[in-house]
């Protein structure tokens, strides 16, 4: 009777929020509210770990493989607009994206599924290439590593520094 | 028996306990770390150092065991740092990996399962696939990182090689 009742629970719960998992709706949740005057789409939550919410998942918004958002300096925000975001899949399989004005990028599964590890670089149109030294073990989303602030578990956004390697 | 002996009882053992500890912690050379790990016979800390590097570069990503909510917890200089008070370290590519960060990998790897561990180094690994950090990155155990060793490769050799007493620190850099 208590199982039939935490089904049909569910059930309810599904039907309302298309989720059953509570620790992905909190992780969602955490995320708060879309700033104001931007709406969902390509240019939303920049420095958002972007998977979190476009996982595939019935009733998430579209799926993405990988996604993220490249600034422009390690001290500020400012999005770098039109960087190349190069991502090296195990298998060599490769792909490109290049940021909009927000500094977001993403690839669809259907554009490519890497294999982990993966490497990745940033190029930024007559500046510099970033590259990622170590890899990615298996999360699409940048933001998973790259938050802010940098400290013992995070690199800090992802930025194209003015002293990085010349390609 | 009242009660009230009962409580006196208790609060006697309590303070003995107690006295027990603080004489303890403060002679503290001798003491079982405080999680109670005991490993009798453990690989080398002295030669882990090129496993470390492997372990890190291989499975301590910050999206893997680079988090402190692992059992294999891995810090390192391009993952999760293990920072002191106040301390603004940040995983990056151009510092290196601490001592202290080599330490608390060795502690974490030798504590993950003592006495297979004990059991393993006895045997001079000759059979390294009794422990889970072995099967699972070969794939023999469900791994949600998936399989990154293959049977023989460099990276199998250099752990065992370890766990036998005679680091091949030439083959963990490759
Ligand atoms: C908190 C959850 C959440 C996060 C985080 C998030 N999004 Fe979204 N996103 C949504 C929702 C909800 C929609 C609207 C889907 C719809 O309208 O059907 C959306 C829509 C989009 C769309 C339009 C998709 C379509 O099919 O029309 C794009 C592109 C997009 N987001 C990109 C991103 C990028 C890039 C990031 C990271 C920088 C990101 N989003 C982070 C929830 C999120
Ligand atoms: C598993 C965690 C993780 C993920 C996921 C991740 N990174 Fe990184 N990234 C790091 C770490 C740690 C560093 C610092 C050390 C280094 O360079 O490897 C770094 C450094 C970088 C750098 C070098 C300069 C800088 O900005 O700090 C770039 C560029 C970069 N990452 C881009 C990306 C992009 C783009 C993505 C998403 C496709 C991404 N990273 C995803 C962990 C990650």
């Amino acid at each position: 009777m208590r199982t039939l009742l935490f089904i049909a629970a569910c059930l309810a719960a599904t039907l309302a929020s298309l989720s059953c998992d509570p620790v992905h709706d909190s992780a969602v949740d955490a995320l708060g509210a879309e700033a104001p005057g931007v709406s969902k789409g390509p240019k939303h939550r920049p420095g958002q770990p972007c998977i979190t919410c476009h996982d595939g998942s019935l009733g998430s918004p579209q799926h993405f493989s990988v996604a993220g958002t490249i600034f422009l300096n390690q001290e500020d925000l400012t999005p770098a607009n039109g960087a190349t975001v190069t991502l090296i899949s195990a298998d060599n399989n490769t792909a490109q994206a290049v940021t909009n004005s927000a500094g977001n990028f993403y690839v669809t599964p259907q554009q490519f599924t890497p294999a982990y590890p993966m490497k990745v670089t940033v190029d930024y149109t007559g500046r510099v290439r970033a590259k990622m030294t170590s890899h990615v073990g298996r999360d699409g989303s940048c933001a998973d590593c790259h938050t802010d602030p940098a400290g013992p578990t995070s690199a800090g956004h992802v930025f194209v520094p003015v002293d990085g390697v010349t390609p | 028996m009242s009660g009230r002996f009962f409580t006196r009882a208790r609060a006697l053992g309590l303070f003995v306990a107690s006295t027990a500890l603080v004489a303890s912690s403060v002679n503290a050379c001798n003491v079982p770390a405080t999680d109670g790990r005991v490993v009798e016979t453990a690989p080398d800390r002295a030669t882990f150092a090129p496993v470390s590097a492997l372990l890190e570069r291989r499975c301590g990503s910050l999206d893997c065991h680079g988090q402190a909510s692992r059992n294999l917890r891995l810090y390192g200089n391009e993952g999760l740092r293990l920072a002191q008070e106040g301390d603004a370290s940040r995983p990056s590519s151009t510092v290196n990996t601490t001592d202290a960060e080599v330490t608390e990998n060795y502690l974490s790897v030798v504590g993950l399962e003592p006495e297979l561990m004990s059991q393993v180094v006895r045997e001079g690994a000759s059979n390294p696939l009794r422990l889970t950090l072995m099967r699972k990155p070969l794939g023999i155990e469900n791994h949600k990182g998936g399989t990154l060793f293959q049977a023989g490769d460099s990276q199998v050799v250099c752990v065992t090689s370890w766990l036998a007493g005679h680091t091949d620190a030439v083959t963990c850099g490759q």
